[in-house]
């Protein structure tokens, strides 16, 4: 009987410390968006650190291409299959925030040691959805001026464009002079409205996407004058023929080949320019001023946000302050081409060169550059993005639609679901 | 008493009847069972969602509102229009070309063996890959297509063709045409084996010339395997938009949209299924429509051998 007890009682340890060692090994689900090897490789390479300082805790990261993640995505969570994290670009957040899918930061944050040194702007864009951090940005994508000086010279031309009008005579020259070369890198095919956007605002001397009651402001006629701009640029031949349908990696490859002098684009395109360019032979200069005497750079982000769905919420936290934290941040953000999100990190050598200078300097004077982010909380950003845009940005470049034809279906869209947000939310 | 007995013969009787109909269904009831839940069911869904209305994480009733805005849909027309253009272009030159290489590869030659298997190999690269090494070859930054057209002076400049909209439907349709080839000479390779050899024989000994043996002998034999491997290969070019989202997305301005990636968008990109259940509700019924012809078609044709 004695015995019997006894080995009940090694059995029932046995079992009770089985059990306890399943429990304790917590496996947070991380769905990332935006991926490339070397930036999955460098995130993996974050979480090993991560599972080694917080042994009990794995992380399993599933990666999708950012091509077909928007859909992927969806129908991971239209199927129940809910990761505990995901990336979370700006546009998709009106969508899952909206619809209760992400989870509020706030009570988290407030208990976190490096809530400190976080930037304001990580608090205001994380929270534009009902006032409530439902992500926390990892980074900023500001857009500037690309310009390749050997092909400047060679037009000659002293310097980067400093106003709209300049950047366009710029353009001209440039495809003028140099035989078989353009003046600048457009993008026409996917993700371009962050361009078109700049181009609007600047030739309207507004910032944003809409007037205080509620209209868009993309069918004024300065924003007209500007999308005009870029048609004419595409059809005086002062842009490349093929870039009708460029989204990154044509840009990107169109600039450090020298086909084209002048790109918009953020700190994610430095990584491979910087690669296959001598960093002589280019720069990157804040975005030239519009006829107001300011510019309008588009600044997009992503994130980290917490689906409500998830089991393991303090586990799934612990991954997120950690990937967040002034070390790796700084670290993600010199690896995938991002602009920090702690106070101070400018003063990081890394930055203090020659090519992050137009990205600062918009930064910093806020009264000549107004940054402009998307209205992340409506909720069809993302079918405005992916499905207006495109095609109707293809067809003014292709002269089959006009530019005030195509600028009034984009107000259209953006006025209803501006309209709709705002009787919501009265 | 002889009542019951008669009574009970004829139940027995019944019974028997019944069982002897019932049998071959019982036989059958795996496979049927199989057919209503992987086919019917998915399909009467599919056609379900197409009278709601959906967003990404709602729905609602919404009638016969579909098919009344398919009605008046322009771009559903030059999609339609697209989807002719794309699926005839690929057909008739992955059908042409197949029977070529059907009719050589029929003929033995040295190094036949390793032409086989190089001729092949299309059908076993995925789609994606084929779509974006077609893409890339076009490319003028990084491909040669663009600049061999120059030089041949078939283009005043190296561009590409995706990025115009009156010519961008014909890279995806040579992409798809590399990609289709292998299935019509698979299949008509081996057709063309199945015809005995003493055909042609006969034939040249009355003197038939190698096109009167083509066109008598092969040809009618080819006949009926030609028939459904077209109203196959079409049913698959009309629906497939693997190639055509991979190299154009459907641009550009919507030049190389078709009805499946009009069905891909209207899913994925709008967001509202039912509008893309609605769409494919059309194309089914097209589809079908389509196939009954040919098949009726390959009726006569072996009626007539």
């Amino acid at each position: 009987m004695r015995k019997f007890a006894l080995s009940m009682a090694f059995g029932v340890a046995a079992l009770a410390l089985s059990t306890a060692s399943v429990l304790a090994d917590t496996t947070v689900q991380l769905v990332e968006v935006i991926t490339s090897p070397q930036r999955t490789e460098f995130l993996k390479g974050q979480l090993a650190e991560f599972e080694k300082a917080n042994p009990g805790i794995h992380v399993d990261v599933v990666s999708l291409p950012w091509g077909e993640a928007f859909e992927k995505f969806l129908s991971m969570v239209q199927a129940g299959q809910i990761p505990d994290m995901v990336e979370m670009p700006e546009r998709w957040m009106g969508l899952y925030a909206n619809n209760g899918q992400l989870e509020a930061l706030g009570p988290y944050m407030d208990k976190w040691d490096e809530f400190k040194t976080l930037g304001d702007r990580a608090k205001q864009l994380g929270s534009t959805v009902k006032d409530t951090q439902f992500m926390i940005p990892y980074g900023y994508y500001i857009n500037a001026m690309f310009w390749n000086k050997k092909m400047f010279k060679e037009a000659g031309i002293d310097g980067a464009p400093k106003t709209m009008d300049e950047f366009a005579a710029d353009a001209k020259q440039i495809a003028e002079k140099l035989p078989g070369k353009y003046g600048y890198c457009l993008r026409g095919g996917p993700g371009a409205f962050g361009s078109i956007q700049q181009f609007m605002d600047n030739m309207a001397g507004k910032s944003g996407y809409f007037n205080a009651d509620g209209t868009s402001i993309f069918n004024e006629e300065g924003a007209v004058k500007g999308l005009q701009m870029l048609a004419d640029i595409y059809q005086k031949g002062w842009a490349p023929k093929d870039s009708v349908s460029w989204g990154f990696n044509e840009l990107v490859t169109g600039f450090y080949t020298g086909t084209c002098a002048m790109l918009n684009q953020d700190p994610d395109a430095l990584i491979g320019i910087a690669e296959k360019m001598n960093a002589d032979d280019f720069a990157v200069a804040p975005w030239p001023v519009g006829p107001s005497g300011k510019a309008y750079p588009a600044l997009g982000y992503a994130g980290w946000a917490m689906m409500s769905a998830s089991k393991h919420k303090d586990e799934t936290w612990k991954v997120m302050s950690f990937l967040l934290d002034n070390k790796q941040n700084l670290g993600w953000a010199k690896t995938v081409g991002t602009l920090p999100i702690h106070n101070g990190a400018e003063s990081d050598d890394y930055f203090k060169t020659e090519q992050f200078a137009g990205w600062f300097t918009e930064l910093k004077d806020a009264s000549k550059y107004e940054l402009t982010t998307p209205p992340t909380y409506l909720e069809n950003l993302g079918v405005f993005y992916d499905s207006q845009v495109p095609k109707n940005f293809q067809a003014v470049l292709l002269g089959q639609k006009t530019a005030k034809e195509v600028a009034d279906t984009w107000a259209k869209f953006l006025t209803d679901e501006q309209q709709k947000y705002m009787a919501a939310h009265k | 008493m002889t009542l019951s007995r008669a009574d009970e013969i004829n139940r027995q009787a019944r019974m028997r009847r019944w069982a002897a109909m019932a049998e071959p269904w019982l036989y059958l009831s795996p496979a049927l069972i199989f057919i209503v839940v992987v086919l019917l069911v998915p399909l009467v869904i599919g056609i379900c969602y197409s009278f709601y209305k959906f967003s990404a994480f709602r729905s609602e009733w919404a009638g016969l509102d579909q098919y009344r805005t398919l009605a008046t849909d322009p771009v559903l027309y030059h999609s339609l229009y697209n989807t002719l253009w794309w699926t005839a272009g690929s057909l008739i030159l992955q059908f042409f070309l197949g029977l070529g290489l059907a009719l050589i590869l029929n003929r033995a030659f040295f190094g036949r063996k390793l032409v086989q298997a190089v001729v092949f190999l299309p059908w076993a690269v995925p789609t994606f890959l084929t779509g974006l090494t077609w893409a890339w070859l076009f490319n003028p930054l990084i491909g040669p297509i663009p600049h061999v057209m120059y030089y041949l002076g078939i283009q005043k400049e190296a561009v590409t063709i995706l990025a115009s909209p009156d010519h961008a439907m014909w890279g995806p349709i040579l992409a798809n045409v590399w990609y289709g080839i292998p299935f019509f000479a698979i299949t008509l390779l081996a057709a063309r084996k199945s015809i005995p050899t003493e055909l042609y024989e006969a034939a040249s000994i009355d003197g038939a010339t190698a096109w009167q043996q083509f066109t008598k002998v092969t040809l009618p034999f080819l006949a009926p395997t030609i028939a459904i491997t077209v109203m196959l290969r079409t049913v698959w070019i009309a629906t497939f938009a693997d190639l055509i989202y991979v190299m154009t997305a459907g641009g550009p301005a919507g030049s190389t949209e078709t009805i499946a990636t009009y069905i891909y968008v209207s899913t994925f990109k709008t967001l509202d299924k039912g509008y893309a259940s609605a769409i494919a509700v059309l194309l089914l019924f097209l589809l079908i429509l389509y196939a009954l012809v040919v098949i009726q078609m390959r009726r006569r044709l072996m009626r007539d051998m």
